[in-house]
């Protein structure tokens, strides 16, 4: 599976690499909403000094990166304690996974991963680890209360469930004889499979689920046809070729210096 | 009744657009921009070629090509593929990528033209990742038609037919990547570009410069070693059970046996390990 | 030669073409009083009257009369709160005419908003006020007795 191959690290932006493929979102717009640049010089001309002024330090929260409450929580003038993330070397959290909470109110009690954030080590069940919030409460109206599942720190505080016995175990990374990467649990030995759900992104389910934008999207079939046929020839001139434009001077002699 | 809280605020992806209207993204002719693409496997739109068909606007329906269509305008998210991948545009025709460039052009053109238009009536501009797809995949299709170009050179000149340019010294005395221009005249006959380049470092002063230069910068990098040691001593205190292999790796830089023993690395309490 | 470096012209050289054009160009909202068949854009400055003439009658098969255009500086802004200077880049503004017969209107693009609001977490507080509205309707005249006794 692709996604146990994943060895998640937190990149130089300091996202992580789940919430990089959960996003589905080119790069470079994700280092451009990233960063809170508040002013950037154009570039590219001589008149400017390659120069900008950039909030170095970013904040992650339950809020997902491309959120508008993430912007508000990494705005110029918000200002947090900093915060330490201790490393992990493998990552073995994914969405969908069952697990086991260790602590709090909900101690022993089984659950399925429905988030996780990788810049904090932290992942939230499903309907477990809740906090009560009030919610539009006005004269008229008493206000409704929602439960809102509160993060759980992966080192200590959740711990995977052996699906041979569904007691929470260990686990190791081990490699299976086809050479792929697998979560055995050190107690049993039984291979504790990555689940489809972590696969998902905000655009899709399973990439075979995917429904194509059928205005904006290219079909399979034009994607994959070979037009490509090698001939000694530039592509300006190839181009000239189609459209039947001839060309017959030659361009005389410049010097590069 | 249980909901996400932190979902639904984050179902909204659109909102940065409005927060952080930044169309200064993209040089203007450095760069060039981009068209959206694909999921799956696929890539790229094709759509923005077909304009829509809509009234009788006679010959200037063309520049209906500036704005979405109409059932884009109202929603909060357009959902589209990935942009192409450089393999992808290597097995296409020139031609084919002619047509792909001026698709790609105007999906850019109008996501231009939509983002200033909602920008300007503060609402929020659908799914503005949408430029960068387009944008990412102007500049690798550009790369590709560079990579053939290069071939084609290297095969009839021997030389691959780029701007040249090498490594040469700038009046500070430091190093910089000077790019060539064309000339008409033969250099040897090119007094006046001679006399008036600004190349090369003769200056004893400079010397001088260059030592305070240098020294600004070592320290800038010390500086930056020692906040990464202070970091790491701080990890210990906070997490005396932490996996020293991951934090090694993750630091590869720092002498964790010798960080270990500052004294601010050692906890004042006792960690509750679950 | 690379794609972005534009030759030198000399006599007798074959004629200078363009294949990968990388200039961008955005439709503006039109000025009040604005003459149908004309149209506004913003362009890069780099731009000439003959290239934004090219530009829309190659790429989009638009017909072109005239171009008429200017660069326009960018403002000098104070950014608030911080109060150091900015300045917007400068741009090229184009009124290109097209032929009598041709007419454009600026498209609203952003006025019908029925279809965006459609917030998730709006809808749920507003069917739970519905549902405490109904049910406070439905025990007016029973005050003080619990929520499952009609059932």
């Amino acid at each position: 599976m692709r996604f146990s191959q994943v060895l998640s690290k937190i990149t130089k932006e300091g996202i992580g690499e789940l919430t990089k493929k959960q996003a589905n979102l080119p790069e470079s717009y994700v280092r451009r909403t990233l960063q809170s640049v508040e002013w950037r010089n154009p570039r590219g001309y001589p008149q400017y000094m390659p120069k900008q002024i950039v909030k170095k330090k970013t904040y992650y929260n339950v809020e997902k990166p491309w959120t508008a409450q993430f912007q508000q929580n990494n705005a110029p003038n918000v200002r947090h304690r900093k915060v330490f993330v201790e490393p992990v070397l493998n990552w073995s959290f994914f969405v969908g996974d069952r697990v086991e909470i260790l602590t709090g109110p909900d101690k022993g009690k089984q659950g399925t991963i429905c988030e996780v954030i990788e810049e904090r080590n932290w992942v939230l069940v499903e309907g477990l680890n809740l906090k009560l919030k009030s919610m539009g409460k006005t004269k008229n109206y008493p206000g409704s209360v929602i439960g809102v599942e509160q993060p759980l720190l992966i080192n200590h505080e959740v711990s995977l469930v052996d699906p041979a016995d569904l007691q929470s175990t260990q686990i190791e990374w081990r490699y299976t004889e086809e050479g792929e990467k697998v979560r055995v649990s050190t107690r049993t030995g039984r291979i504790i499979p990555v689940p489809i759900g972590a696969e998902a992104t905000h655009d899709y389910k399973t990439k075979g689920t995917y429904v194509e934008n059928k205005e904006k999207d290219t079909t399979d079939k034009d994607l994959t046809e070979i037009t490509f046929k090698p001939t000694l020839s530039t592509f300006e001139m190839d181009v000239m070729k189609a459209e039947g434009i001839v060309e017959t001077r030659t361009p005389s002699k410049t010097y590069w210096y | 009744m249980i909901i996400k809280f932190s979902r639904i605020l984050g179902v909204v992806r659109n909102q940065l657009s409005g927060i952080r209207p930044s169309v200064r993204g993209y040089a203007v002719e450095t760069l060039a921009g981009s068209l959206p693409s694909a999921e799956r496997k696929t890539s790229s739109g094709v759509s923005a070629t077909t304009t829509k068909p809509t009234k009788d606007l006679g010959p200037a329906k063309g520049l209906l090509a500036f704005f979405d269509s109409k059932d884009n305008w109202e929603v909060n998210e357009v959902r589209v593929g990935r942009s192409w991948r450089k393999d992808e545009l290597r097995i296409k025709s020139n031609s084919d990528l002619h047509k792909l460039w001026y698709v790609l052009l105007k999906e850019r053109n109008m996501l231009l033209t939509m983002l200033d238009e909602f920008n300007a009536n503060v609402e929020s501009f659908p799914s503005p990742e949408r430029i960068d797809k387009v944008h990412e995949s102007m500049v690798n299709l550009e790369e590709v038609v560079r990579e053939r170009n290069k071939a084609y050179y290297l095969l009839e000149t021997g030389e691959t037919g780029e701007r040249p340019g090498q490594l040469a010294l700038n009046l500070l005395g430091m190093q910089f990547f000077f790019k060539t221009a064309e000339h008409v005249v033969p250099p040897k006959h090119n007094n006046h570009w001679f006399k008036t380049r600004r190349l090369g470092c003769d200056r004893r002063e400079v010397a001088q410069f260059r030592l305070y230069h240098n020294e600004k910068i070592w320290l800038e990098k010390l500086r930056a070693r020692r906040k990464l040691t202070r970091h790491v001593m701080k990890l210990y205190q906070k997490f005396p059970n932490i996996d020293e292999e991951a934090l090694q790796a993750e630091f590869p830089e720092v002498n964790l046996e010798k960080v270990k023993r500052f004294k601010g690395a050692q906890g004042h309490y006792l960690f509750k390990s679950g | 030669m690379s794609t972005r470096w534009y030759p030198i012209y000399q006599k007798g050289n074959p004629q200078l073409r363009i294949f990968l054009t990388n200039f961008w160009m955005k439709m503006a909202r039109p000025d009040p009083n604005q003459p149908e068949n004309i149209v506004k854009f913003i362009t890069p400055t780099q731009m000439s009257d003959h290239d934004i003439k090219q530009y829309l009658e190659k790429i989009y098969q638009v017909p072109v009369a005239d171009v008429r255009s200017k660069i326009m500086e960018g403002k000098f802004r104070r950014v608030p709160q911080k109060g150091y200077i900015i300045k917007d880049e400068c741009y090229r503004q184009a009124y290109v005419t097209m032929p009598p017969n041709c007419k454009f209107k600026f498209p609203d693009v952003t006025s019908n908003k029925a279809k965006r609001e459609d917030d998730d977490m709006k809808k749920y507080e507003k069917t739970m006020k519905e549902s405490y509205e109904k049910f406070q309707k439905k025990n007016a005249g029973r005050p003080g007795v619990p929520g499952w006794f009609g059932l």
